[in-house]
């Protein structure tokens, strides 16, 4: 069952939030597959154990994989290390550390996919899987593998300081100085919940095609969340970054600068008023904000839903769709990104994707089962949470392409409405294209300018509607750290300059 | 494998591993997932999976780590990782491990007959339920349906002396459908989860709420911005009781981030509220024996007319309060640490009809869809985007789509002014139909 609608976070939630089967079945069998995000956390070793397996061993199972027919068959193997501490109240609350392996083989029929995993990584149980996963192949045509050998491809993602060669004293350190950064910004700052988060992906994609690949993805991820109470009003505002990179993330990116940014939102919405409601026109600041066209425009680009003939974008390649102001890019390859993966999950390369370019449609994102059943090139974008779940086409590193107004007088031209400082996150549903977002840092607009700030207000529209409605594009493309949910999560950063929405339905609680 | 022997083995080993206190939590399961697409399989995952997770306590600091290699070696050096782990953090008297060595007796959780029913059977099912649902003309598109399943067990020993066992099982079919008329595009969907197989719904009563609520709202008409009635449909409850639990969660209360931390035995609600949570409720896809930490659970009233009646907390957060666990340990796997949730939670349903309330609202909202994150737990805040009918004299005059509601959790849970009938004791968050006397909408 296909999920219903597809959700974007900034910090990790659990995922019963989703409308999807597996989401609806709540089971103690079922809870692993509920829980990657706030677990896992990293060592970060050089090379990537358990993975060594024999070339000739996967070659096998493949072919045991195709042998009651089939098209396409592929072995995912993987081994994750990862690292979590939480630190709330200024106090070291828990420390998590797990290692987790397993390996998945998957058969496509036609349009059919079999997928079956094991995280005991034995040939027996490897061909065990090969022979679940063959299943939907039963009567199909015959293919005949390619042997797998190594394969070349670009990497994008370099590291200076591995997280396996950092000391744990040294991941306590930045977190105390984000804490003291954050209780000594203002005295009404009565709290700050600080979580690190590191890991390290270590993959192995090999398929029918006879592609062999091997790497090892380091990520971090870093969240200050701080509350603010003056006896009258409280707010939890936050702070996130994330890389795929080493621990020298945090020289370019100091815990104080991270702790500050949060601190100061928490002290300005301290003054919030109750938001007006209604259709009005809104300012977007740049950064985060490119999550409103991760779901308003991203999700409905993924080609498995355009593939079903389902998906709001259905067969509008070539067609104008947007105005001429708008150009959004999926790029993988943006050096360290948290969206940047090299090649995907299922070894394609990824690649820079326009996606719309002065308002005109160009492509879609796929997988390599979408991109054959549209017969467009693959885009790199196949992607799994885990060896828990099959790749889906997903995005990477999304945004609306930079344009040539000054923010500012993107502001000052506009009289009346609500100024985004920043979002929460939102939903979209992939068939209407109906989406929602929830402001967290917001202002009202009047004469031009920035005045008081309101209450964490819903953004509601139609994706097609609002690229239509975007009339000013700024020069200052800027990216933010997101959690990507379709039935399962991908990190992804979603970017864009300041932009202006003219006429989005904005559910405040005031006329 | 033999579990008991190697928990039992484990827990004798953590002294000599440097651990004051350990527990050893081991989660094995089953999972089949099922989706179907225009009549086709379209894919078919099946997982058997199993893993263990360490929480030690070392001189009042605790740690954590988990793995799913279950060898002597790997289980050994995970437990050694946690105690490293523990030293990192900082040392706090309420960092306990519960003793409590009772289980509540829970009927109806594992279905030995789920591995007997034939694949080809589930596959009918969930190509049957997609027919059934493309049946009404309005239909044009199907998004696929679906049928999964998984079966489970949970271990939890201690060095409290204790070693706890459950097997639950559960198993869930939906579908979604598309219907479209002229530009106008609009999704429904239905599924259903049970314990045992032999409850879910009939195949045609999920297929035929999973079609309407597809064509029900084609022709929608906006509404102007305007302070009207709004009433709730069961499915949309969680829109404003999600964030009420998340308030009432003991650790948030004690942190000051919560909306209800002064409202303990106070009023804050309308006397039509009552709020129970019930972890015990036989077949209850919530309920367990114990919770995530092994402690017994219990159905509680959190909130009785109105009032507050209780927090919610696991073990270390209820001894920081100064009380006892109340079994809400919540527990995300064998990858998580326990945290604080809540099992089967439960709006005690009133006396009217959901068509009663409708013909006593002279202008109003009522709401099938909600958007958005719902009741801010820290703040109250609420803003969501919302989909329904406008009523207007008591009668349903046409759709609304697009607009958004808002408020703040006082204001709108005071106004709650009538409480259905029909609650659905099955369903996650068990609500039945309610009315908020008035709150804002936006509209054009």
């Amino acid at each position: 069952m296909s999920t219903n609608q597809y959700i974007v976070r900034d910090i990790p939630r659990r995922k019963f939030l989703e409308m999807s089967l597996k989401g609806g079945l709540v089971l103690a069998a079922s809870s692993p597959l509920l829980s990657q995000f706030l677990t896992s956390c990293s060592t970060g070793s050089t090379s990537v154990p358990g993975l060594g397996i024999d070339k000739a061993i996967i070659d096998k199972v493949i072919a045991a994989a195709l042998s009651k027919g089939g098209d396409y068959a592929d072995v995912y193997i993987e081994n994750r290390a990862s690292r979590q501490i939480v630190m709330e109240e200024s106090k070291f609350k828990s420390g998590l550390y797990g290692i987790s392996q397993g390996a998945g083989v998957r058969v496509i029929s036609g349009n059919k996919t079999g997928y079956a995993y094991t995280e005991e990584i034995t040939e027996a149980n490897l061909l065990r899987a090969a022979e679940v996963a063959s299943y939907v192949a039963k009567n199909g045509k015959i293919t005949t593998p390619v042997n797998v050998s190594d394969t070349k491809r670009l990497s994008f993602i370099t590291v200076k300081q591995p997280l396996g060669d950092i000391d744990d004293a040294k991941r306590i350190e930045i977190m105390k100085r984000a804490d003291q950064a954050a209780m000594d910004y203002d005295k009404r700052i009565k709290m700050a919940m600080i979580n690190y988060y590191d890991e390290v992906r270590g993959r192995v994609v090999a398929n029918s095609e006879g592609v062999y690949l091997q790497d090892e993805l380091p990520m971090m991820f870093f969240i200050v969340q701080t509350m603010s109470d003056d006896g009258k009003a409280r707010h939890m505002s936050r702070e996130r970054l994330s890389k795929h990179m080493g621990f020298e993330m945090f020289d370019e990116f100091t815990p104080e600068m991270v702790a500050k940014r949060a601190a100061r939102e928490a002290i300005a919405m301290l003054d919030a008023q109750d938001a007006p409601a209604g259709i009005m026109d809104v300012v977007m600041q740049n950064g985060w904000g490119g999550v409103l066209v991760h779901e308003a425009v991203g999700h409905p680009l993924e080609a498995d839903n355009i593939a079903k003939k389902i998906g709001a974008f259905t067969g509008k390649v070539g067609q104008k769709v947007a105005s001429d102001v708008f150009t959004m890019v999926d790029d993988g390859t943006i050096p360290n990104a948290r969206g940047t993966i090299n090649f995907d999950d299922e070894g394609t390369q990824t690649k820079r994707n326009v996606l719309i370019e002065n308002g005109i449609l160009k492509g879609y994102m796929n997988d390599i089962l979408s991109a054959k059943q549209l017969g467009n090139e693959r885009t790199g974008n196949g992607r799994r949470e885990s060896y828990q779940y099959i790749p889906i086409p997903r995005m990477t590193n999304t945004f609306i392409e930079k344009g040539s107004s000054d923010p500012g007088d993107i502001l000052s031209s506009t009289q009346k409405g609500i100024y985004v400082q920043s979002l929460s996150g939102g939903s979209v549903n992939p068939v209407t294209g109906v989406f929602n977002f929830t402001c967290r840092e917001a202002y009202l607009i009047e004469n031009g300018k920035k005045t008081t700030p309101i209450k964490g207000a819903t953004l509601i529209g139609s994706c097609l509607q609002v690229i239509s409605n975007i009339d000013a594009v700024g020069n200052d493309l800027d990216f933010g750290p997101g959690i990507c949910g379709k039935g399962q999560n991908a990190e992804v950063d979603a970017g864009m300059p300041t932009v202006r929405i003219r006429g989005i339905n904005v559910g405040g609680s005031r006329v | 494998m033999d579990y008991i022997k190697l928990l039992n083995s484990l827990v004798s080993k953590a002294k000599d591993f440097g651990a004051d206190a350990a527990e050893i939590y081991l989660e094995t399961g089953r999972n089949l997932s099922i989706q179907v697409q225009d009549g086709e399989v379209e894919t078919i995952e099946e997982s058997y999976s199993a893993g263990v997770g360490f929480r030690v306590i070392v001189e009042g600091k605790m740690g954590f780590s988990h793995c799913n290699q279950l060898t002597d070696d790997a289980l050994e050096d995970t437990f050694k990782r946690a105690v490293t782990f523990a030293k990192l953090t900082t040392a706090d008297p309420n960092n306990v491990l519960p003793d409590n060595k009772e289980i509540t007796q829970v009927e109806g959780l594992y279905d030995g007959e789920l591995v007997k029913i034939t694949m080809e059977k589930k596959i009918k099912m969930a190509i049957d339920l997609e027919k059934l649902a493309m049946k009404d003309p309005r239909i044009t598109k199907s998004s696929g349906a679906g049928y999964g399943e998984g079966q489970g067990e949970v271990y939890i020993a201690s060095t409290n002396g204790f070693l706890k066992v459950y097997k639950t099982s559960g198993c869930s079919i939906g579908v979604n459908v598309v219907a479209e008329k002229g530009e106008q595009k609009n999704t429904g969907g239905e599924f259903c989860s049970r314990r045992y197989f032999a409850d879910l719904k009939p195949l045609a009563e999920i297929a035929e709420k999973a079609s309407k609520k597809a064509w029900e709202l084609l022709d929608p008409i906006m509404i102007p911005t305007q302070r009207a009635a709004v009433i709730f449909d069961p499915d949309v409850a969680s829109s404003i009781f999600g964030g009420v639990i998340g308030a009432l969660n003991g650790e948030r209360v004690l942190q000051g981030a919560s909306f209800l931390k002064d409202y303990l035995d106070k009023p804050f609600a309308s006397p039509l509220l009552t709020i129970i949570d019930d972890g015990t409720r036989a077949k209850g896809m919530g309920s367990t024996p114990f919770d995530g930490e092994g402690f017994p659970t219990k159905r509680r009233v959190l909130v009785e007319q109105g009032v507050v009646k209780g927090f919610i907390y696991n073990s270390i957060v209820a001894k920081r309060a100064g009380t006892v666990s109340t079994g809400n340990a919540s527990r995300r796997g064998f990858t998580s640490l326990p945290g604080i949730g809540t099992h089967n939670v439960i709006i005690q349903s009133g006396q009217h009809t959901p068509e009663d309330i409708i013909k006593s609202t002279s202008k109003g909202l009522l709401l099938k869809e909600v958007t958005g994150y719902g009741i801010d737990s820290v703040t109250g805040n609420f803003s969501g985007g919302a989909t329904g009918f406008w009523i207007e004299n008591g009668k349903i005059k046409h759709p609304v789509q697009g607009v958004t509601i808002a408020g703040n959790a006082f204001d709108i849970l005071r106004d709650i002014d009538m409480m259905g009938n029909d609650l659905d004791l099955n369903k996650g968050l068990a609500a039945p139909t309610f009315r908020v006397k008035e709150m804002m909408i936006g509209g054009k």
